[in-house]
């Protein structure tokens, strides 16, 4: 318990958690602060502009065979692969390929496809520095025999003729070819919800770990990575590598005093929060508790895993190695979440997103994946920390020094 | 004769503690095109990789400039030597600036010749953004005399700038992909400013 | 408990470098030196000890536990390292506390003990104090509290004089003569008199093998016969170095009293034999054992 406490002191004093503190603070007021200006009401949900997505076999298929019917005619496809713009031109055979997927989910051949195009009105649209011919498609038939199921499949098979991230891919059809806003009815279904089985605080809880999972799935690599490698750093690691204290425990006692004292900001902003929202829905009791559990539940994992990952990688290889590995993890993460920015939570979602106070079925939807993705990756940084422990014991006896690619260690230098 | 020391000791630097950072900053270059489209693009979308991607080079580059030193017995080790420290440490900059410039040049020349509309600005402004995330990156670490610290401030301010995006004004570091320029002059004095200021601080407070 | 280390033919390689070479040495409670020149393999030893290193062959045990055993070696050995540093943010207490913890000490124990070890260093003045504002002398005396905090039966001090003045040199030796009284202390040194002021039982390294063990009376009696004094022009004293181990000059005027080391009487007009010193001891035996230390070198 003293080293516990010990350990925890030195990293309350370590520059890296002072800039950490501050960027948690300056994340919850600058992103999370603006949603709790007012409270929601029956009366002020409206401006919210809520849109829906069916999901409607009936919507998307027709809406989305146009859209893929126009792109083919021009030859031009707008993806999105790792979140930037990428205008796809396919060579002459892919094309062939995109227009057999084409003629199986409409009624139309190749010849009477032909001829379609003919008929199309062009518009000339700027797709970067071209001016394109944009062909303006409604109404391709659909083919009687084709069920939703195929539909999704040979889409999918686009997706990967056009090398992924397109419009078609056939997890977002249906947020790309079947939203629209949301009727008044269905809004206050939205209220009622978030009144009734979110309890007001839930909801909020949910927009909190949205915003705060941001850093949090990247930055306390930082401080993992300081407090590791300062040992190194000041020359102290000689006196305690012959100290009595079991790798374990020592390589234990540091994560769990990295995430107790990085969970320390995020518990204040919660505390802020929830007094801001007792205020702003006075005479109704938000459930508070709820709150703090669905934030722990999301965003425990991702300072753990940030943690173990910055104290593992840094033991093995270097701080510098493990910051460039998160941050590159970190920036994939955040390029191919997909939109809209809520019930996209899969089972191996890493920086889970849900952007909005409302949307709660959508989540509920995907709660099985939720939980699943936080359990593994609890258990993943458990494991990561293990790895530490096995590690920190090979250095410490002198079996092994780290993996250096440069310098006079390095693992491509020729022994001599 | 002090920049005769001061090259060979850089010289040696860069053997042994700067070629993984200068083969970094080289291999985001090269991987950019293969995730990010590079051809076809007007002048928003051409800034968008630019921008947010090569502009990381600079964190690469100029942060671990006081790298070496960050051990207290070598810094006193290196204060005793016939290379002045801060001549040593300004060499290592202008070579991380050098290698920016013709990084980014590189990557817009390559632009250029897949089409997109990239122009001279493009380059520019691409450079004063990686300046400005380098010398973020290059102050703390200077100041901290903690290289984690200043990887940690710069990929910070990255992150700011990804999620607050224009709501930071005239220290918006993507700016060109909304269309503005004038962000990038602010930028550039700010990150002069910092580097000048880490200098100033070595030699008047750390006495140098 | 038997208080002794057994060393019995240790070998030890780094890549395919050889460190140690057959390494067989006893150490008995006390000072035991571990004298030899920058690069002799005593570090590399004494960390081997420690259980921070590996060795490739042959066995050692401290107390009665083989190295192997690693976490009971680390509870009963304190180790002071040639080259370290403490946190400099930390105070002077606040390490000591910490390191303490690291060996397992209970909290309440730790307190006084803390104390007690900071009056024994006489650093009490300086608990306060934070690392980074300590002097050299004071930082090795915090080293050395820190490798006695848990009370260890084994202490392991490498090169620990390096670096201080005169005056904290001797104020060190003697606080290790204190603490050698109850239990094992080795000291590597390539300093002499560090040495002669405080074992009894010394060992001399050079090239990872041991080239002689035995008490500093031993040594010195090994010597007798082959020192010599002679008066010598200045100007000769190039040509002398180049032939002669010199171990010590006085320069007058134009005539210099130089110490020599030599296996039979040298080529000058006014040698005489002479009592051999530690110092000349330690050089007439790298010298017989055949290790190049003609010329300028020590």
């Amino acid at each position: 318990m003293m080293l516990f406490i010990r350990e925890c002191k030195k990293i309350f004093h370590s520059l890296t958690f002072i800039i950490y503190f501050a960027a948690v603070i300056l994340m919850f007021f600058t992103q999370f602060w603006p949603a709790m200006d007012e409270p929601v009401t029956s009366s002020t949900i409206d401006s919210y502009e809520l849109a829906k997505i069916s999901g409607e076999p009936e919507t998307i298929m027709p809406k989305a065979l146009d859209s893929l019917t126009g792109c083919y005619f021009s030859n031009t496809y707008r993806c999105y692969p790792y979140g930037l713009f990428k205008a796809v031109h396919l060579n002459s055979r892919d094309n062939d390929k995109i227009r057999d997927c084409i003629t199986e989910m409409s009624s139309l051949n190749a010849d009477e496809l032909e001829e379609l195009k003919a008929a199309s009105s062009i518009s000339h649209v700027k797709v970067g520095t071209n001016e394109l011919e944009s062909y303006n498609v409604k109404g391709v038939p659909l083919s009687e025999d084709i069920t939703y199921e195929r539909f999704r499949e040979i889409m999918g098979e686009v997706d990967d003729i056009l090398g992924g991230g397109s419009d078609y891919r056939p997890d977002d059809l249906a947020y790309k070819f079947s939203q629209e806003p949301m009727t008044h009815e269905e809004i206050l279904e939205q209220y009622d919800e978030f009144m009734e089985k979110d309890h007001i605080a839930i909801a909020y809880g949910r927009l909190f770990s949205d915003y705060l999972g941001i850093i949090l799935a990247v930055i306390p690599v930082f401080v993992a990575a300081a407090l590791v490698t300062a040992d190194k750093r000041t020359k102290m690691n000689e006196l305690i590598y012959s100290r009595r204290i079991s790798s374990f425990r020592l390589v234990f006692t540091r994560f769990a005093a990295l995430v107790l004292t990085m969970v320390i900001p995020v518990l204040l902003c919660g505390a802020i929060a929830s007094a801001r929202i007792m205020y702003m829905y006075k005479g109704s009791t938000p459930d508070i508790a709820g709150a703090f559990e669905v934030s722990g539940k999301w965003l425990l994992p991702d300072i753990m895993l940030a943690a173990a990952m910055g104290m593992f990688i840094s033991e093995l290889f270097s701080a510098g190695m493990a910051i460039l590995v998160q941050f590159a993890a970190w920036f994939m993460c955040m390029m191919m979440t997909s939109m809209p920015l809520y019930g996209h939570i899969g089972r191996f979602t890493f920086i889970c997103r849900h952007n909005s106070l409302f949307y709660r079925s959508e989540f509920m939807k995907h709660y099985s994946d939720f939980i699943f993705s936080r359990i593994f990756y609890t258990a993943a940084a458990l494991a990561a920390v293990l790895l530490t422990v096995f590690v920190y014991e090979l250095k410490r006896g002198g079996k092994f020094n780290g993996i250096m690619f440069f310098g006079k260690d390095s693992i491509f230098r020729h022994k001599t | 004769m002090a920049l005769c020391f001061s090259a060979r000791t850089v010289y040696s630097d860069i053997r042994h503690n700067f070629l993984p950072h200068y083969l970094l900053a080289a291999a985001i270059v090269v991987i950019t095109p293969l995730f990010f489209s590079v051809s076809e693009l007007d002048s928003r979308q051409a800034a968008q990789p630019l921008e947010m991607i090569i502009s990381l080079t600079g964190t690469v580059l100029l942060t671990p400039v006081f790298m070496p030193e960050q051990n207290e017995s070598i810094r006193d080790l290196i204060r005793s030597k016939k290379a002045p420290y801060l001549l040593t440490c300004m060499i290592r900059l202008l070579i991380g600036l050098l290698l920016l410039a013709v990084l980014t040049g590189i990557s817009v020349l390559y632009m250029k010749k897949c089409h997109s509309q990239v122009t001279f600005r493009h380059f520019t402004g691409t450079a004063a953004s990686a300046m400005a995330l380098g010398s973020i990156g290059f102050f703390t670490a200077g100041v901290s005399n903690n290289v984690i610290i200043g990887y940690m401030a710069s990929l910070l301010c990255y992150i700011l700038n990804f999620i607050a995006r224009d709501k930071l004004s005239i220290f918006f570091i993507f700016s060109m992909m909304n269309g503005s320029y004038d962000e990038k002059k602010w930028i550039f004095v700010l990150s002069f400013a910092l580097i000048l200021s880490v200098f100033m601080y070595f030699k008047l407070i750390r006495k140098y | 408990m038997n208080k002794m280390i057994e060393i019995k033919n240790v070998n030890k390689f780094y890549g395919r470098k050889q460190a140690l070479y057959d390494i067989n040495l006893t150490i008995e409670k006390g000072m035991f030196g571990l004298l030899g020149r920058n690069g002799a393999g005593k570090t590399t030893l004494m960390k081997t000890i420690a259980a921070l290193h590996q060795k490739k062959s042959g066995s050692i045990t401290v107390c009665g536990a083989p190295i192997e055993r690693a976490g009971e070696i680390r509870a009963m050995t304190g180790y002071l390292p040639q080259d370290f540093s403490m946190y400099p943010s930390m105070k002077t207490d606040e390490a000591l506390e910490y390191l303490g913890a690291l060996s397992g000490m209970k909290a309440a124990d730790l307190r006084e003990r803390v104390t007690d070890i900071l009056h024994k260093v006489n650093l009490t003045e300086q608990r306060s104090k934070k690392v980074a504002q300590l002097s050299g002398g004071m930082k090795r005396r915090l080293g050395i509290a820190q490798a006695l905090i848990h009370d260890p039966q084994v202490l392991i001090v490498d090169e620990p004089t390096a670096g201080l003045d005169p005056e904290e040199r001797i104020r060190f030796r003697n606080l290790l003569c204190e603490v050698a009284e109850d239990r094992i202390v080795i000291l590597s040194t390539h300093i002499v008199g560090d040495v002669e002021a405080t074992c009894e039982q010394i060992a001399i390294m050079d090239e990872g093998k041991i080239l002689w063990q035995g008490t500093v009376s031993q040594l010195i009696n090994n010597a007798i016969g082959h020192v010599y004094t002679a008066n010598v022009e200045r100007r000769f004293m190039p040509q002398l170095k180049k032939e002669y181990i010199v171990t010590g000059m006085i320069t007058q005027a134009e005539y210099t009293t130089v110490r020599i080391v030599s296996d039979s009487e040298p080529d000058l007009p006014n040698a005489v034999l002479t009592e051999p010193d530690l110092e000349a001891a330690y050089m007439y035996c790298l010298h017989s054992s055949g290790c190049g230390i003609k010329g300028d070198e020590e």
